[in-house]
């Protein structure tokens, strides 16, 4: 199949493959200056050990333990906000793919606008409502449901859990429909005419069939939940150890002269994790189509 | 996000092309850019005239109830006909430094007023222009650089405990934080490895509980503690973040008191400041300085003049047309110089030494706390705060 595409390509001539090409330029160009050119950058001042000397100071230094902790807290924050969000949203896009034409292009809706929710005014949003005085604390505690006394705090992991929901949530939505939608009613019909149960259609037909899109579309969760800042940041004021705060802060705080490329480092930190995660996004891809 | 970085991106490609050349225009024989001294300009009046032509200040991080800064740019907007662009209200000093590295030419901001942890590195960057104010000679010599005027303090405070009068247990102390009646109430003003005040409050708990302004880590153990039992609510200690109810108790400068308590009357709240009784942290002053690049060098150059005029004069609400067409030199005698708009803010400005001899300082606000106790005010030096931030990096974020 392969080798043929490519005797069709060169038959057809330099020329007219070089204008095929061509609508790839813009692309090419905002992914070279927007993806390629600051990589290099970062991984460049990161062995900038300044006076022109290079070397890997700060990765010596990346590699100590409160910056690991940062990768850690980071680490743990992405995979639960993802598998619960990631449960949640598959239960919901479930539903609402069974549910009518109407409520399910409205849910799609709703979902865009919230999946792209997010930053200081979320962070603020969450305040208002599950701060230590915020409306529903208050009327929980109203109704004898003290869940500050229970330990609950909204700034702390558990909180921002909470808080990534809101747009984990609806992202898992968008991104986990369209697995659901290759479903076949035949299959449910061929399960209960040759006398399988609901559950027994759920464990052996169900869940092998969405699994890899499922794992897909949680690895998305995971990098998303993985990069965000603006609503961390606003949340904790830079208390819980994430590693885009860290970055945030030596970069902002820009106290530490001959500490000036750790901010860098834990970028190609973060960077390196991204690219495991779409790795093994492009993996579960492959697996879901292969099927 | 990526998507509005990359277009945010492009945007400020094209402008950061575009306006250097506005940037560097010079007014008649005088170069604003390069200017020194008011001498310059000829005097005020030619500052003013200046000024007047560029009709546009960039300033950044100035909160309008932080030390009367709300009066302070309103009366040199009106006075001089300025329209000025405060760029992200509730920044930190770090930010400002940052902005000025990374910003495109024409959102540079033209002054900044930063903590001095920050100066090591902004004058290592060679970041601020050389200026000397007409009261130059008013400011303590170990608040100013002496040698090449790019920095000079503007005004200093005290770290006070704010509170809403309606919590149960009224705070006398840094140490009664700790005590359960506060869970869920107590917030600093940001990031301390990112903002002087946060940075000075994490001192004065250091302080009220055994160490000092020499040793931060009592500070940090303190926080620490707070955060354990649920007292610490890790929030901007900001006004919206008031309003919305997120925190009722705040370390923040005593001069922020007035314009607080009128912001929290206007969200029907009631607050106190006080000095707590375990430790008197008086701020080192914040430190004005002029940005090389700025876009409006006249103007920029103007608003120091104006911050550190002592004259007592007109409000904004005061200013008449009249006022309004009096020559550029005569306007600027007739309103309030800049260092007693820092007293009415509650500040104590750095030339209040030289305005107090020659009675030129106007009265404090009444509401206005500071310490009348017999323990001496502490301050930390500018060594020991950069020591204590290189400590604060790693150990906030595993607070």
């Amino acid at each position: 199949m392969t080798s043929m595409k490519e005797a069709t390509t060169r038959k057809s001539g330099g020329f007219s493959s070089l204008l095929k090409t061509l609508p790839l330029a813009p692309f090419s160009l905002v992914f070279i200056f927007f993806f390629c050119w600051p990589i290099f950058q970062i991984v460049k001042n990161s062995l900038d050990q300044g006076k022109g000397h290079y070397g890997l100071s700060a990765y010596r230094l990346m590699f100590t333990k409160p910056y690991m902790h940062a990768f850690a807290t980071s680490l743990q924050l992405s995979f639960f906000s993802a598998l619960t969000a990631g449960l949640i949203g598959a239960v919901v896009a479930f539903y609402v793919h069974r549910s009518s034409a109407g409520l399910k292009s409205t849910i799609a809706m709703l979902s865009g606008v919230l999946a792209n929710s997010g930053g200081v005014p979320l962070a603020f949003m969450f305040i208002a409502a599950f701060g230590a005085q915020g409306g529903i604390v208050t009327i929980l505690k109203k109704l004898g449901f003290d869940i500050y006394g229970a330990g609950f705090t909204l700034y702390s992991l558990t909180g921002l859990i909470l808080v990534y929901s809101f747009f984990q949530i609806p992202l898992m939505v968008l991104v986990f429909t369209p697995a659901l939608e290759g479903m076949r009613n035949e299959w449910r019909e061929a399960n209960n005419s040759l006398g399988g149960s609901n559950f027994q259609f759920i464990r052996w037909v169900l869940i092998p069939v969405l699994f890899p899109a499922f794992l897909a579309s949680v690895l998305l969760l995971f990098a998303s939940a993985f990069s965000a800042f603006a609503t961390a940041r606003a949340l904790t004021g830079g208390s819980v150890g994430l590693v885009p705060l860290v970055i945030g802060s030596l970069i902002d705080g820009n106290v530490i002269t001959d500490q000036a490329n750790l901010g860098d480092a834990l970028a190609v930190g973060m960077v390196v994790v991204s690219g495991v995660v779409m790795l093994f996004y492009g993996f579960s891809l492959r697996w879901a189509r292969g099927r | 996000m990526r998507k509005h970085f990359a277009l945010g991106a492009v945007a400020a490609m094209v402008v950061a092309i575009l306006p250097v050349a506005v940037s560097s225009a010079s007014f008649g024989a005088v170069k604003a850019s390069t200017a020194t001294s008011v001498k310059d300009f000829g005097g005020i009046a030619g500052l003013v005239t200046a000024c007047k032509k560029e009709g546009k200040l960039n300033v950044i991080t100035l909160p309008r109830d932080w030390a009367n800064y709300g009066e302070a740019m309103d009366l040199f907007s009106k006075a001089f006909g300025v329209k000025i662009f405060n760029d992200n209200p509730d920044g930190s000093s770090a930010y400002e430094i940052q902005t000025i590295k990374t910003a495109p030419a024409s959102k540079q901001p033209d002054v900044v007023d930063v903590g001095v942890s920050v100066l090591d590195d902004a004058v290592g960057n060679d970041l601020f222009a050389e200026y000397r104010v007409a009261t130059w000679n008013s400011i303590p010599n170990n608040w100013k650089d002496t040698l090449n005027a790019k920095y000079y303090g503007d005004y200093a405070g005290q770290i006070a405990i704010m509170y809403d009068t309606s919590i149960p247990l009224a705070p006398k102390s840094i140490k009664d934080l700790l005590k359960p009646e506060f869970k869920g109430l107590v917030a600093i003003s940001g990031d301390p490895t990112q903002a002087q005040q946060a940075l000075m409050s994490v001192f004065a708990a250091s302080v009220a509980n055994g160490g000092s302004t020499s040793n931060i880590q009592p500070g940090i153990d303190f926080f620490k503690q707070l955060k354990a039992n649920g007292n610490f609510v890790p929030v901007n200690g900001n006004t919206a973040n008031f309003a919305a109810g997120a925190y009722k108790v705040v370390l923040n400068w005593n001069f922020n008191g007035p314009g607080t308590v009128a912001a929290a009357k206007q969200l029907g709240k009631d607050v106190k400041f006080i000095i707590p009784s375990d430790a008197v942290l008086q701020g080192t002053p914040y430190m004005q300085a002029i940005n090389k690049t700025a876009p409006n060098p006249a103007c920029a150059r103007l608003w120091e003049e104006f911050m550190y005029s002592q004259n007592k004069g007109k409000i904004t609400s005061q200013l008449t047309s009249a006022d309004l067409k009096l020559p550029g030199d005569k306007l600027f005698a007739a309103i309030l110089g800049g260092q007693n708009i820092f007293i009415t803010g509650g500040a104590t400005p750095i030339e209040f030494p030289a305005m107090v001899a020659k009675k030129l300082n106007v009265a404090p606000p009444a509401s206005i706390t500071s310490y009348a106790g017999k323990m001496a005010a502490v301050t930390p030096s500018q060594d020991s705060q950069a020591a204590a931030k290189k400590i604060l990096v790693a150990a906030w974020p595993n607070l």
